[in-house]
């Protein structure tokens, strides 16, 4: 789970906007990448057709809800897709039930200003699982994924049950599934690559296992595996002092991230920030940052 | 038969080393002899020094992906990297008549990975900049 918290909602484009050229030119140049700008330009019955190929069927078929045309057992339509026309954005959620509080998925992915696309969001949780009001805080404000404000006493719940910094509910274990599906995607539209922030330790340690490199932060997360270690600065800053800074949470990815979360590398004189990753489609980086990780 | 060997470690100056035992390492097995596993090694050496001194230069730097492939016929490099794309053609090459005091400091590194490497290609793109030098190997008798 990520976001990124900068995404340009109008990129400044630095290279001829592929938004601009004919859907027959896009298509007689199998090469030439097409922007997501470009895809929202297209008559609005032709997105679902198009933006379909983000969703892995198998996702949806698991709550019973049509892969093609996104409706329920009940009739009702389970699957969200805005692709306003001038945008170069695209947001997808998918609810289990149509009256669902929350969304099972939450896709968002944006044109960038190098013509590549970013991935702007991306939540996946178990509908069925209990949930922690992580993403408000005691007056009921947005705490923008426990960034902006955070709610101690439900984090803390969060963190005993097992979810990482930012979850509202567990995952639904489908992130290698959700990025394959990706690959195809990002192929489909002859892009080489997808681009993206990650918001928490945890999550940056998933998409290296999803085969993700760093454009920006390997050194900081080669730096944080190695002041976690006993002896290290951050492992000293496990001082017990906070339900989140418990002297064995330098043993886990989870552990770790919500001490980070809870501003631990403030001892590093450093904070989370600045990130960036980039999947190439079909090959995996082979990054490991936290070797032999318990997640 | 072709063997296919991938390592990705941050773009920084203590990453050479372990890219070079890499190298050594997979290179010996495949049975290199030992001036190519030099030559191979010190292009690497000065491929990666430009990454990390320009490439991310004034950023957390990200990764530096090397792949080897390696065959009987030739060794195939693959250093790729996420920073500022550099055009190792446009650089340039150091004049090795003129006097030591005449010339500037430094500027021997592509020097040396030209000199060494039959074949070198730069290819910048989004997706990153991908460094691919080729070696060829002595027929076997």
């Amino acid at each position: 789970m990520f976001r990124n918290l900068q995404l340009k909602k109008a990129p400044h484009k630095v290279a001829p906007d592929p938004g601009q050229l004919s859907l027959q030119r896009l298509i007689g140049d199998a090469a030439l990448p097409i922007s997501l700008h470009a895809i929202n330009q297209l008559p609005r019955n032709i997105h679902q057709r198009l933006y379909r190929l983000l969703i892995p069927p198998g996702l949806l078929t698991r709550f019973d809800i049509n892969a093609i045309t996104w409706k329920g057992p009940d009739g009702d339509r389970h699957v969200e897709l805005t692709a306003e026309a001038g945008t170069g954005t695209v947001r997808i959620s998918a609810k289990h039930a149509a009256d669902a509080p929350d969304p099972f998925l939450r896709l968002e992915l944006a044109d960038n200003s190098f013509n590549g696309i970013d991935l702007g969001l991306l939540v996946v949780g178990d509908p069925n699982g209990p949930r922690f009001q992580t993403d408000v805080d005691e007056a009921g404000r947005d705490t923008h994924f426990g960034t902006a404000r955070r709610n101690l006493a439900e984090e803390e719940r969060a963190m005993r049950a097992g979810l990482a910094p930012g979850q509202i509910r567990a995952g639904l274990k489908a992130s290698s599934m959700i990025f394959h599906q990706l690959d195809i995607f990002l192929a489909f539209l002859s892009h080489q690559s997808i681009f993206l922030e990650p918001l928490t330790y945890a999550s940056a340690w998933i998409f290296e296992r999803r085969g993700f490199a760093y454009v920006r932060g390997h050194k900081l997360m080669d730096t944080i595996h190695h002041e976690f270690q006993p002896g290290g600065r951050l492992h000293q800053a496990l001082d017990g002092n906070s339900p989140f800074r418990q002297p064995d949470q330098w043993r886990t990815v989870r552990g770790r991230a919500w001490a980070i979360q809870d501003g631990l590398l403030a001892a590093l004189d450093m904070k989370w920030d600045g990130l960036r990753m980039v999947k190439q489609v079909g090959r995996q980086a082979g990054v490991e940052t936290f070797p032999g990780a318990i997640y | 038969m072709t063997e296919r060997l991938k390592i990705t470690r941050a773009a920084e100056l203590e990453t050479l080393p372990v890219f070079r035992d890499f190298i050594e390492q997979a290179c010996e097995r495949a049975g290199i002899d030992p001036e190519t596993r030099f030559a191979l090694k010190l292009a690497v050496d000065e491929a990666c020094t430009n990454v990390i001194t320009h490439g991310y230069a004034n950023m957390d730097p990200g990764s530096m992906i090397l792949e080897l492939k390696l065959d009987p016929q030739q060794v195939v490099i693959t250093l790729t990297d996420f920073g500022h794309p550099f055009e190792p053609s446009e650089a340039p090459m150091p004049d090795l008549a003129a006097a030591l005091e005449d010339r500037p400091t430094g500027g021997l590194g592509l020097y040396f990975i030209y000199s060494t490497m039959d074949e070198v290609d730069y290819q910048t793109s989004e997706d990153g900049n991908r460094l691919i030098l080729t070696k060829r190997l002595p027929a076997q008798t």
